[in-house]
């Protein structure tokens, strides 16, 4: 039950005076049986869009969308055996809970037991049994969101698409959402397409994350292959925060790297072949960076110093440029004052090169 | 070449959306039913009014009509004629909208004691029919009016200033208009951020200063759209003028006489455009600008903390003004119930009931077929309006803006060009609207079922050929014979498919056949109620009983034309789930069933049918359906409606489960409204009634005529009845359903705009 993209186009007809818009721009991508693939990136970078082409809300204006080999393009919404679990949970305000869940089944004039049977089993599984006669009025978010997810869920679809599902909720039972319906989706194997702007949500759900910008995919890949090897500038800033030092590639030795950063070499394994007298970037995130009294690779300042208690913050001016770091280890008590020179290196292991292209 | 590119593209584009839409029959079908239905009954009539003057009855091009505004012996005549409308609307709307707006006011801004009773009275003109404030206008302050004439003995010798003229006329229409004034300007200072105010105030600005400066401003887009509206209502009314302008003639009464009292068509379609000009210039002026100037709507729901006018003497003058008018409307009121039981009003005061026993005897039947007209147009009224709406808010495609404007278009001119374009339009078969709309009926068949080209010819020309040939038997057998052979078509091929096939789907063609055959059924049981009611004697019940005859057989006997579109919509979404074959078989059945009745005998010649009535009913009522639906569908997210289409549900079922118990309470108040509309309309449908369909409020304009005052007085005070029953009705049913349920569309008051 595998879901293929291949070169979606989307452009809005301009309207009251906007020029027309390229929403989703020439994008391709392969959805395998069981994955759970998010869509991540800013406000407005198409991800959305990329749903509602996928869900039969909107029809791509050029490509094609094949489920299983066939192509879906212009297929309207209610033929694809596809379940949307919206933003907006859009419970049916008139229907109690068992009707909600029940709808899509009553669509399909299921038999009324097996209606029952289905409800009362998915019910189970978001913990909602006992709600069954209760007007969505009188749920909470966390149920609402549970009522929602629940009447995706009794359809078994094809593939599960959710909208920001859990956007609505407070930070806790985010939290917990999120670890129930990757759960769920594991145990049930469902095909699911998650969008999100929260890079914690991406990371903690997905197999895979599809980073998205400007209606193009920057970067396809695991939740460690985004944070530890993103593939553009935008991804790295994206996801989680990043320091960009750049560097030139001054050699190769035994399959390693050496660059020259802020005039002195480094060695850096794992690395792809950039030529030798190429600008390059490093990617060095802020607990890459380790900092301590005496020695160091590089000398710098304090500027700035904020402990947050499970971690210690700091922007430290090297060779001119401003380097945050982030102290995680719990044995570094001691909080660097501001104007304090301190000693500065990068866990050479775990920095990424970019070339500047 | 870019340009040639960007065009096919263009038509590419639009083509897609149709296709599109085209995969689900039925939201392709409700689209194609409503633009068919605006298309015959509201673009074409209008455009055969606004043509037909340049033609004479004998079809030669003339501008005699025109011309005879710049002559010198009629032109004086016609100038004044003109003049007189614009300074009519002029004065009506500038009086109505300050007196709106003092209202409006008041009940905001001042606290008056009694509010509610100040609302409910405001709106009751809306709700009587348009003439109803003439009638007792001239029965308190007429020649032999009770307060001009009795309580104050005046007398009116010969050419002495009477209420009749002007003076008389702007008066009765600021009453009777000024409520839409009201309304607008109270949801606008409803809605006025009294921080504004106050943020004025604080630096220092006195009252007047802050009025001047912030309030008015402010308020302006609201002052102009319902000038704007009042001017187009006042140019539109038929009812007052004709019946208290005196000596003063304006383009509606001039209209009105071309039509009643010289049969002159061009000469009436003639002036209709010289009215349909201005209407529609203020039309378009309100839609496309004053709404989008509006600063105080976009704020949305109303805020908190309303100012109360402090000032005694802003606020008391407002209060007394307002209760001023509050006492006059009950007066007028109360002049037409006790006109109504009034001996001989002028010279004999003494109660009697003589005059309501000779409407419920004589009069009866104008208000069955009043009522039965009314409520039938309703429901199919709403309806429409609710498709639409549903359409143009939820759905994209190209000609939305069109359907929107002409779903708008029937209601915003004046009834009388539409009632001329009615009679213009189905006095005779209109055969291109009939060619055309079996040419679109045929296409659609043929391109929802197959999408083969060779399948399509075969259906589309074998279906025509049978169908136009079996046609032509309608001289045999006459329209009767026909319908008797079709219907048992039907009947025929549902049992086969029923029995032999043994689907269930046969039971629907059954009843479609059985449907054409009640056509003429119907006759027996009609007729024993029609012999029943000559054998009783001359009165209330023999003339109820026997109009009842009458309105059974309009349920069943629709006119061929309208039945065509019937029959394909229900033969496509029954055909679809058939194959090959009998799918086949089917189809160019049904066409040559559609074709059979398409063009039989004299189709859509619609004068003198009831259907004609329905029709004008529905074209006048829709524009206020299509608000409320579209101000309902507005406030409700459409994740809702895309979750039910996520669940597998199609449009249609996503309509009647999700969409349409969300918007019922905007659905009642359309009802109500449109009823209401029904109930009091007179200036569309005074041409278009007939010995056989009476309406109430032509036939108080024909009672008052013969001086029939008093009768008239009976009529307007059985419609304003009917019409508060209804509402009352609505307040219950809607109140009992929100208060069971917290959820909905709540603001169901029928917005007039």
């Amino acid at each position: 039950m595998d879901l293929i993209l291949d070169a979606i186009t989307k452009t809005f007809p301009p309207r009251g005076g906007n020029a027309e818009v390229t929403a989703v721009d020439t994008i391709s991508l392969e959805i395998a049986e069981g994955e759970l693939v998010t869509l991540l990136g800013p406000s407005g970078c198409g991800k959305t869009t990329t749903l509602r082409l996928i869900a039969g809300f909107e029809f791509p204006t050029a490509g094609r969308i094949l489920l299983d080999g066939e192509e879906i393009n212009t297929r309207p919404p209610h033929k694809r055996d596809m379940a949307m679990v919206f933003q907006s949970y859009a419970i049916f305000p008139h229907l109690n809970v068992f009707e909600n869940i029940a709808y899509g089944l009553n669509v399909r004039r299921m038999p009324k037991a097996q209606i029952e049977e289905r409800v009362a089993r998915v019910m189970a599984l978001v913990r909602l049994s006992g709600y069954e006669k209760r007007a969505p009025n009188q749920l909470s978010g966390g149920q609402q969101q549970r009522v929602a997810l629940a009447r995706a869920l009794v359809m078994e679809p094809k593939v599960l698409l959710m909208d920001e599902p859990l956007s609505n909720l407070d930070a806790k039972l985010r939290e917990q959402m999120r670890t129930e319906i990757r759960h769920i989706q594991q145990s049930l194997g469902i095909t699911s397409v998650y969008v999100t702007h929260d890079q914690i949500e991406a990371m903690t759900l997905s197999d895979r994350v599809v980073v998205m910008n400007s209606g193009r995919i920057e970067q396809v890949g695991s939740p460690v292959e985004v944070y530890r090897r993103p593939q553009t500038r935008f991804v790295a800033d994206f996801i989680g925060r990043a320091n960009f030092v750049a560097g030139t590639v001054c050699g190769r030795e035994n399959g390693m790297l050496v660059v020259d950063v802020f005039g002195q070499p480094l060695k850096l394994a794992g690395q792809e072949p950039h030529p030798v007298g190429a600008a390059v970037t490093l990617i060095v995130r802020p607990e890459m960076i380790q900092v301590r009294t005496e020695g160091g690779t590089y000398r710098g300042i304090v500027r700035r110093a904020a402990y947050l208690g499970d971690a210690i913050d700091y922007d430290i001016e090297v060779a001119g440029q401003l380097l945050t770091t982030s102290e995680t280890n719990p044995l570094q008590t001691e909080v660097y004052a501001e104007g304090t020179s301190v000693g500065v290196s990068f866990y050479e292991a775990c920095v990424h090169v970019l070339g500047s292209a | 070449m870019t340009l040639k590119l960007s065009f096919m593209d263009h038509w590419r584009r639009r083509y897609r959306e149709f296709a599109i839409i085209a995969q689900d029959p039925v939201l392709w079908m409700s689209l194609l039913f409503c633009a068919i239905f605006l298309f015959i009954f509201v673009f074409y009539p209008i455009l055969r009014t606004a043509s037909n003057g340049f033609f004479t009855s004998e079809g030669q091009f003339s501008l005699e009509h025109f011309a005879r505004y710049f002559d010198s012996y009629f032109g004086p005549l016609y100038r004044r004629v003109f003049t007189n409308t614009l300074l009519m609307g002029g004065l009506a709307a500038t009086v109505g909208t300050l007196v709106g707006f003092i209202f409006a006011y008041t009940v905001v801004r001042c606290n008056p004691p009694g509010k509610g009773l100040i609302h409910t009275l405001a709106l009751v003109p809306t709700v009587s029919p348009p003439f109803a404030i003439a009638l007792s206008t001239v029965l308190l302050f007429g020649r032999n009016g009770l307060i001009t004439h009795r309580w104050l003995g005046m007398t009116f010798p010969q050419g002495s200033n009477d209420i009749y003229g002007m003076d008389g006329l702007v008066f009765v229409q600021t009453i009777t208009f000024f409520s839409a004034a009201y309304l607008i300007l109270r949801a606008m200072l409803e809605r006025l951020d009294p921080s504004m105010e106050e943020a004025a105030e604080s630096m220092g600005a006195n009252r007047f200063h802050i009025f001047r400066t912030v309030t008015l401003p402010l308020l302006i887009p609201g002052l102009a759209g319902a000038f704007l509206l009042l001017f187009v209502e006042s140019l539109a009314d038929l009812g007052n003028p004709l019946f208290i302008s005196g000596n003063v003639t304006v383009l509606a009464t001039q209209i009105f006489l071309a039509v009643a009292g010289e049969y002159d068509y061009q000469k009436a379609s003639t002036l209709s455009l010289v009215l349909l000009i201005p209407t529609l210039i203020v039309f378009l002026l309100q839609r496309y600008y004053v709404t989008r100037r509006s600063y105080v709507s976009v704020t949305g729901k109303p805020s908190g903390g309303h100012v109360v006018e402090k000032e005694p003497w802003i606020r008391w003058p407002f209060v007394v003004v307002t209760y001023l008018v509050c006492a006059l409307i009950i007066l007028l009121y109360l002049a037409i119930i006790y006109g109504s039981f009034c001996r001989t009003w002028g010279v004999d005061f003494s109660l009697t009931l003589e005059w309501w026993r000779l409407m419920l005897t004589r009069g009866i039947e104008a208000i069955l077929d009043t009522t039965f007209l009314s409520l039938l147009a309703t429901p199919f009224a709403v309806l429409i309006g609710m498709i639409i709406a549903f359409l143009v808010v939820r759905k994209q495609f190209s000609g939305k803006g069109a359907l929107d404007f002409v779903s708008n278009l029937g209601g915003a001119v004046p009834g009388t060009i539409l009632g001329i374009g009615f009679v213009l339009a189905f006095s005779t078969p209109p055969m291109i609207v009939v060619v055309l709309l079996y040419v679109v009926l045929a296409l659609f068949l043929g391109c929802t079922l197959f999408h083969e080209k060779r399948q399509q010819l075969i259906v589309l020309l074998l279906g025509s050929a049978v169908g136009i040939g079996l046609s032509f038997l309608d001289d045999i057998l006459g329209l009767t014979g026909l319908y008797d052979l079709l219907g048992g078509a039907v009947v025929a091929a549902g049992l086969y498919l029923w029995l032999k096939l043994g689907q269930a789907r046969g039971r629907i063609w059954v009843g479609i056949g059985a449907y054409l055959l009640a056509y003429n059924l119907v006759e027996f049981v009609a007729m024993p109620i029609a012999t029943l009611s000559r054998s009783l004697p001359r009165g209330f019940w023999s003339n109820a009983i026997f109009q009842l005859a009458d309105h059974i057989k309009v349920l069943f006997q629709l006119p061929p034309t309208l039945m065509t579109i019937v029959l394909i919509f229900a033969g496509v979404l029954l055909i679809q789930p058939e194959k090959g074959r009998v799918r086949l078989l089917l189809a160019t059945f049904i066409l040559a069933v559609t074709a059979a009745l398409s063009f039989t005998a004299m189709p859509l010649t619609l004068v003198g049918t009831p259907f004609i009535i329905l029709m004008a009913y529905a074209v006048r009522s829709l524009p206020a359906s299509v608000r409320s639906g579209v101000a309902a569908l507005q406030q409700i997210d459409p994740a809702i409606e895309e979750a039910s289409n996520s669940l597998g549900a199609d449009t249609q079922y996503t309509f009647r489960k999700i969409t349409l118990p969300l918007i019922l309470p905007a659905l009642l108040a359309g009802m109500i409204f449109s009823f209401t509309r029904h109930m009091t309309s007179v200036s569309a449908i005074i041409f278009l009634v007939s010995a056989r369909w009476r309406i109430v409020t032509a036939a108080i304009m024909s009672e008052w005529e013969q001086g029939g005052i008093s009768i008239a007085a009976a009529y307007s005070t059985t419609i304003i009845l009917f019409v508060l029953i209804a509402i009352g009705g609505l307040y219950f049913v809607t109140n009992r359903m929100l208060r069971s349920r917290e959820y909905g569309v709540r603001d169901v008051s029928p917005s007039i705009e």
